[in-house]
């Protein structure tokens, strides 16, 4: 090919080509949180956009150079459909809403209650939205959750994604995100579960420190239960810790056992490497799952007045904390098969990978089977690691 | 066309022929049907691939500088020899249609969607016959750069979402049966099929003889490695439903991966590997079909014929991805009963015919032997 006709080829594809839509940073609204609550006419959902003010959010401490003191910007619309109240707030948006940047989908529970299909529908359709972005219920309104200023970080929902990120920590809550919500929805063997956000009164004014607990704060931890798309039930904290092994991979999590020869006070045990597996087994067309953790536990905190060294110490609490594992662990099948009834464990498709063909012919009602389940549980706990201490501190002063 | 490329580079070829689609339409296609088992039936369209291609290169074998439709003129005559370049242009016709399917989609439904189709329709057609204009060679070693995209795109996509894969979802094994799945594998037949009747139409140019075989098989091989990470990701990571619910499922995925946390959204990198290899399979479309044009009108330059041809496929390109239902419609029912059909029966045919029949050496056979 001649020069001329390169040189016209390139000049063409560079005012063709560019600019991907001829969308500037400044003409968009970054949308950071979304929140959907129902709206005040029956049918209706109110949709709250969480979104960046760029001059107010610079850099980590968000030095206002757009002196409205205010990082963020936050605006409600309803319509009859997501889309629609969507494109309503771009009535009052000076820039067009983009939600590429979003953190965080935020569900009151009263709308989850009526059905999310439409949630799950729009976001995974949605070209913009990462598949990563998390999706949590709150017993809240989600606009007033989505517009609290939460946490260190000048965007609240910029907050609640550390939340996430640094859940497996705390491991209160599962890590749901738009991917796992889709495929938890479309999944033939269980059912979706969200994380819970609610509002707490924890935070405490530096000016005003004799004020404690009067800011609002997010806490992620607690889990919504839903049947198909529908929020039947909530689970606490607890219950959600025990859970997260049947779901996820559980890194850490804390355990306060009471001293042995101490019960006023109590030990702190780190649960650190843990193996969890589900065994299932068909017999006689009943069947049976069994649950096995084997836990290595560091002892991270120890209040115990006790005379006994670390090593008898760690060795007794062995038996209380498997005995509180299982308990958890039961409860939360109980939840599961007594209470609510779906199968949010994925034990179905536990079973159907070991037992194929006899799946298909329960695939069908599983959610008469599931609960006629026999569910076994088995905790073998070592507690090996006292951490940096050899000896316990108040030892001296016993031995006084 | 004189030019002559190595057999490395056919293999780059192959591999580029076939990646675009099969990661990016393909899985999902299959997945509505064989669901967990995506990747046992990529095994299966794997072997079957093998052998077509084994096949192509043994008829080829026979009379080294003619290719399907020049040895099919030999054996029946011109006209016949002339409906075989026939069939071959309707087969890139086909295969265009998807290219662009695959091309449009992963641009527009993610990346662009304000862009009209007709610009991406249009900058496909003038790259393609750029590449085309430069001949082979230059294609060829465009095809290198394809394979060096490959590898990056296969390595990003590994190390963003490797972590996120559940080996739960690839259970249980040939969980809908075995012919279900065979049955399935008909979707990613027809990407062998546009690397075999491309091999079919390009081997004669290829410089070592004696490797033919091992060049071709090995780029389905090579294929399918290149390819294979892709259906047990997809599952792994998206489940068999989400991958089955998606027009372009690899895409999914990509906008599931992020490294660390600070990158994400890294698909837009992604994608320009992509668009490489999926621009080179458009000039090659647009080569095969020029030449196969250019022996339907008693040619021997296959210049006269680029732009026309270019502009057929790109018209019936625009008019299949003009509208979602359409292309899907091809691409689920149509295109492989349109592909398989044409790149099956042509090499087994020629095959067995050529058994029987034994055209004298032309003088130029002669001289390669």
């Amino acid at each position: 090919m001649n020069k001329p006709l390169s040189v016209c080829l390139c000049i063409a594809f560079v005012i063709l080509l560019s600019g991907c839509g001829k969308r500037e940073i400044s003409d968009l609204a970054l949308v950071m949180a979304v929140g959907l609550d129902k709206g005040k006419q029956e049918g209706t959902v109110r949709v709250t956009a969480q979104i960046a003010r760029p001059a107010d959010a610079r850099g980590q401490t968000g030095a206002p150079s757009g002196q409205t003191g205010e990082p963020i910007y936050s605006i409600s619309a309803e319509g009859r459909t997501i889309f629609e109240a969507i494109r309503n707030l771009a009535r009052f948006s000076s820039r067009r809403i983009f939600w590429a940047h979003n953190f965080v989908i935020v569900i009151n529970e009263d709308y989850a209650r009526d059905g999310i299909m439409d949630v799950i529908d729009f976001f995974s359709r949605n070209h913009e939205l990462r598949m990563r972005t998390w999706v949590a219920v709150t017993p809240h309104a989600a606009h007033e959750l989505v517009s609290t200023q939460t946490g260190l970080e000048v965007i609240p929902g910029q907050s609640v994604d550390r939340l996430f990120r640094y859940n497996e920590i705390v491991a209160e809550a599962p890590r749901t995100d738009m991917r796992q919500l889709l495929a938890a929805y479309l999944s033939r063997t269980s059912h979706p579960i969200l994380a819970r956000l609610t509002l707490k009164g924890r935070g405490t004014s530096n000016k005003k420190p004799q004020e404690h607990g009067s800011i609002d704060q997010v806490e992620l931890s607690g889990t919504g239960i839903f049947r198909k798309d529908k929020l039947i039930g909530t689970l606490d904290s607890k219950e959600s810790q025990a859970l997260l092994y049947f779901t996820e991979r559980v890194e850490s999590a804390v355990v306060p056992i009471p001293c042995p020869d101490d019960k006023k006070n109590e030990a702190s045990l780190e649960l650190r490497y843990q193996r969890f597996t589900v065994e299932p087994t068909y017999q006689n067309g009943k069947i049976y799952f069994d649950v096995r953790l084997k836990t290595y536990v560091d002892m991270v905190e120890s209040g115990c007045r006790s005379r006994l060294s670390q090593a008898e110490l760690m060795q007794l609490m062995e038996e209380p904390l498997e005995k509180v594992l299982k308990e958890r662990l039961e409860k939360v099948v109980k939840a599961a098969q007594r209470t609510y009834k779906v199968d949010f464990l994925e034990l179905g498709k536990y079973f159907e990978n070991k037992y194929p063909k006899e799946w298909k012919k329960v695939r069908d009602r599983w959610e008469e089977e599931f609960p006629r389940a026999v569910v076994r549980v088995h905790v073998e706990t070592e507690i090996n690691n006292p951490v940096l201490l050899e000896e316990r501190v108040n030892q001296r002063g016993e031995n006084k | 066309m004189k030019t002559k490329i190595t057999n490395g580079i056919l293999m780059g070829l192959i591999i580029n022929m076939v990646y675009p689609k099969a990661i990016g339409v393909t899985q999902g296609l299959m997945a509505r049907e064989a669901m967990n088992d995506i990747w046992v039936a990529m095994v299966f369209s794997t072997i079957k691939g093998s052998v077509i291609m084994l096949l192509t290169v043994l008829i080829i074998c026979r009379m080294p500088d003619k290719n399907l439709a020049e040895y099919a003129s030999v054996l029946f005559g011109k006209w016949v020899g002339k409906f075989i370049s026939l069939l071959q242009i309707l087969f890139f016709l086909g295969a265009y249609a998807t290219v662009m399917i695959t091309f449009v989609y992963h641009m527009l439904d993610y990346f662009l969607p304000e862009m009209p189709v007709l610009l991406l329709i249009v900058v496909a057609l003038i790259v393609g016959v750029y590449g085309v204009f430069h001949g082979l060679e230059v294609l060829g070693r465009t095809a290198l750069v394809g394979v060096f995209a490959i590898i990056s795109l296969n390595v990003l996509i590994l190390i963003g979402s490797l972590h996120l894969m559940d080996v739960r979802e690839l259970m249980p094994f040939l969980n809908t049966g075995v012919i279900n799945t065979f049955i399935a594998s008909r979707h990613n037949d027809t990407d062998w099929a546009v690397a075999t009747m491309m091999t079919g139409m390009i081997l004669p140019m290829v410089r070592e003889k004696t490797i033919w075989s091992r060049a071709g098989v090995g780029g389905v091989m090579f294929s399918a490695i290149m390819v294979g990470m892709w259906p047990l990701l997809e599952v792994g990571v998206l489940s068999p439903e989400v991958t089955g619910h998606y027009t372009v499922s690899c895409m999914q995925l990509a906008r599931s991966a992020e490294i660390g946390m600070f990158i994400h959204r890294y698909e837009m990198i992604m994608v320009a590997f992509f668009a490489i290899t999926s621009l080179v399979q458009t000039m090659i479309c647009i080569l095969c079909t020029s030449q196969a044009a250019s022996q339907l009108f008693g040619l021997k330059d296959i210049r006269p014929m680029i732009i026309p041809s270019a502009l057929v496929l790109s018209a019936f390109g625009y008019w299949i991805v003009l509208d979602k239902v359409r292309a899907v419609e091809l691409l689920e029912h149509v295109w492989p009963v349109w592909a398989l059909s044409i790149a099956i029966s042509l090499p087994v045919i020629l095959y067995i015919v050529g058994l029987f029949i034994k055209p004298r050496p032309t003088p130029s056979d002669r001289e390669t032997a």
